[in-house]
């Protein structure tokens, strides 16, 4: 029943090559396409963007010229792959209305790795994280409202509630608490490793999208914003990629990314809504196929390793984007005043938090809390797409009339 | 040109309306493909009415403003205005065959298709240049003249303009252009036409 990467082959490299016309793909309908279907190519063009800045480091540290060439020629392939994926997105929507989409999949994806992640330690980093983008939507929906006059909910169509998480403002931590204690790779279930790899692309890819698209707006509250956000996508960087183990040799985190991307491209041509998309999806895991292929040929040779050892017998449940709402209202009760110290999680401000936060906040009120201000300026209350009832956390319902969103502290 | 004196820089600059203007066209389509019936009927003579606002809003003030403050802005406003022309082309189409009639869904397509790709090139080759080059006055007071428009948009109904309105949209969806943009220039006054 289930399948197993290893036992399959895909298409010879030499095949896979795609000229002008192959790489012009039609890009979604903005109004049209299921939010999911976005939130896939989203979700695999962080995959294939990661893909590529490791090969470029595995590049910069291998002084072995074949093996360059062989990074170089799998590496170019899956550039072409990114382009396919990336250019799925529609150039007639805005970069915010982009952005929203990008929270949506930190909720929906993060949310569903949590609720499926064996090892306890690792699913408090997801269930700390989903908390922070669920915040950030919210707080992205309120700018789009605002200088764009339209709702989010046209974005995310009721899959996923837009209401206040963790607040913003509390998310600027000392970045040494941002730093866990990584898993071992010698006993941690595979699906962990997987886990970890896609949480951290996803987040990676975050961060370098805000980083380029925030000061391409005109309006201060939107500039400041995506700085804001954009230096929070730094913290959930450093949060997720030291989960990882760093003992992983280049070899086997190799095998990793390509597994991961077989895992990830067989998942959504499952889950697909599309069919013209999931041809996308099926044709793009034949070719990782062959690039796992190869990179298990080098495990073998340079690691004197079976890949079997690194990756397990077999794919696990397809990742599945689906509404989390019920889960995501639980954990808003439970966990909305956490914060870390050291490799763990508190509920104090401690002096490490408050300090950083005098610093970042002290001066004036973060953007974050300027955006939602505003709003309420204009429009009389903040916005908020709440399908499930009043919010779990009484300090964060009903829309005060003045001041701000969270007064946890 | 026609701008008014009379609204200063509080409230929305003429971007930031339009832009509105787009998202509420945006919906609309939605609004008419997701009806039937007489509620198509209805959303459809509120799309027109709502493209006639917008059309005629960036027509007579918009494009103007924005031929003398971009540099190479006649060309720019010139590939615009085709666009403009090619949406109003298959929207006669789409009006002569009326919301009742089969080939109705796909030429709503085509015109959705034609309006959205062409809000998106005034976004990012007019307006936001428009923004850069114009003072915070001179939006102002070009949101004031958009504004004076958006009283004949459906979604927006100002007191009194009502009946005015109901008016407007009988008939032809080019004759409500025509009205829509005789109307606003009556409201707004004309000082270079």
């Amino acid at each position: 029943m289930s399948f197993n990467p290893l036992e399959h082959r895909g298409i010879p490299l030499d095949r896979q090559l795609r000229n002008w016309r192959e790489l012009n793909v039609d890009p979604i309908d903005p109004d049209h396409a299921d939010p999911y279907t976005r939130c896939r190519i989203i979700t695999m063009n962080g995959i294939e963007v990661e893909a590529l800045m490791f090969s470029h480091q595995f590049a910069r540290n291998c002084a072995d010229m074949d093996v360059k060439r062989q990074l170089a020629e799998v590496r170019y392939l899956e550039q072409q792959q990114q382009k396919v994926v990336n250019w799925l997105l529609p150039g007639t929507v805005s970069a915010l209305e982009t952005t929203i989409a990008y929270e949506q999949v930190a909720v929906d994806l993060t949310a569903w790795v949590a609720r499926m992640e064996p090892d306890p330690y690792l699913t408090q980093a997801y269930q700390f994280g989903v908390l922070e983008d669920f915040d950030h939507l919210y707080r992205y929906a309120n700018l789009y409202e605002m200088i764009q006059h339209r709702k989010a909910e046209k974005i995310v169509n009721g899959l996923t509630e837009v209401i206040p998480g963790r607040p913003t403002k509390y998310h600027h931590r000392h970045p040494a608490d941002n730093v866990r204690a990584p898993y071992d790779r010698t006993t941690t279930a595979p699906i962990s490793k997987l886990h970890a790899l896609t949480i951290m692309s996803a987040e990676q890819q975050t961060m370098n999208f805000y980083m380029n698209v925030g000061p391409q707006y005109m309006e201060p509250i939107a500039r400041q914003l995506y700085q804001e956000i954009g230096l929070i996508e730094e913290e959930h960087v450093t949060h997720y990629e030291s989960l990882v183990d760093p003992g992983e040799t280049w070899w086997e985190r190799l095998v990793l990314h390509e597994y991961n991307e077989c895992y990830l491209y067989h998942s959504f041509m499952q889950t697909e809504s599309d069919r013209r998309i999931k041809a996308i999806w099926e044709l793009h895991l034949n070719m990782e196929l062959e690039h796992l292929r190869v990179a298990c040929d080098l495990l073998r040779t340079h690691d004197g390793r079976e890949p079997e050892e690194v990756t397990g017998p077999a794919l696990p449940e397809p990742v599945t984007f689906e509404p989390n709402k019920a889960y995501l209202r639980e954990l808003l009760d439970t966990q909305i005043d956490l914060t870390t110290l050291g490799e763990g999680y508190v509920r104090d401000a401690h002096e490490r938090f408050e300090r950083m936060q005098e610093a970042l906040n002290g001066d004036g009120p973060p953007p974050s809390e300027t955006v939602i201000d505003e709003h309420r300026e204009r429009f009389g209350q903040d916005y908020r797409l709440s399908t499930e009832g009043e919010h779990p956390v009484e300090e964060l319902r009903a829309p005060q009339p003045t001041g701000t969103t969270g007064g946890q502290r | 040109m026609i701008e008014t004196t009379t609204e200063t820089t509080t409230g929305p600059d003429v971007v930031e309306l339009l832009i509105g203007q787009h998202m509420r066209i945006r919906d609309l389509f939605a609004r008419v493909e997701e009806s039937e019936g007489a509620r198509r009927r209805e959303a459809f003579a509120d799309l027109v009415r709502m493209l006639a606002v917008h059309e005629t809003a960036e027509e007579l003030v918009v494009h103007p403003a924005a031929r003398a403050a971009i540099e190479g802005g006649d060309d720019v406003v010139d590939d615009r205005l085709a666009e403009e022309n090619h949406a109003k082309h298959l929207l006669k189409r789409l009006d002569d065959a009326g919301p009742d009639a089969p080939e109705f869904p796909d030429l709503l397509e085509l015109l959705r298709v034609a309006v959205l790709d062409h809000a998106s090139h005034e976004e990012q080759h007019e307006f936001r240049y428009l923004r850069r080059n114009l003072s915070p006055d001179r939006l102002a007071a070009l949101a004031g003249a958009v504004r004076a428009a958006e009283k004949f948009a459906p979604t927006h109904p100002h007191p009194g303009a009502e009946s005015a309105t109901a008016n407007l949209a009988a008939g032809p969806a080019l004759a409500v252009f025509d009205r829509v943009k005789d109307a606003v220039r009556a409201a707004v006054g004309d000082s270079d036409r």
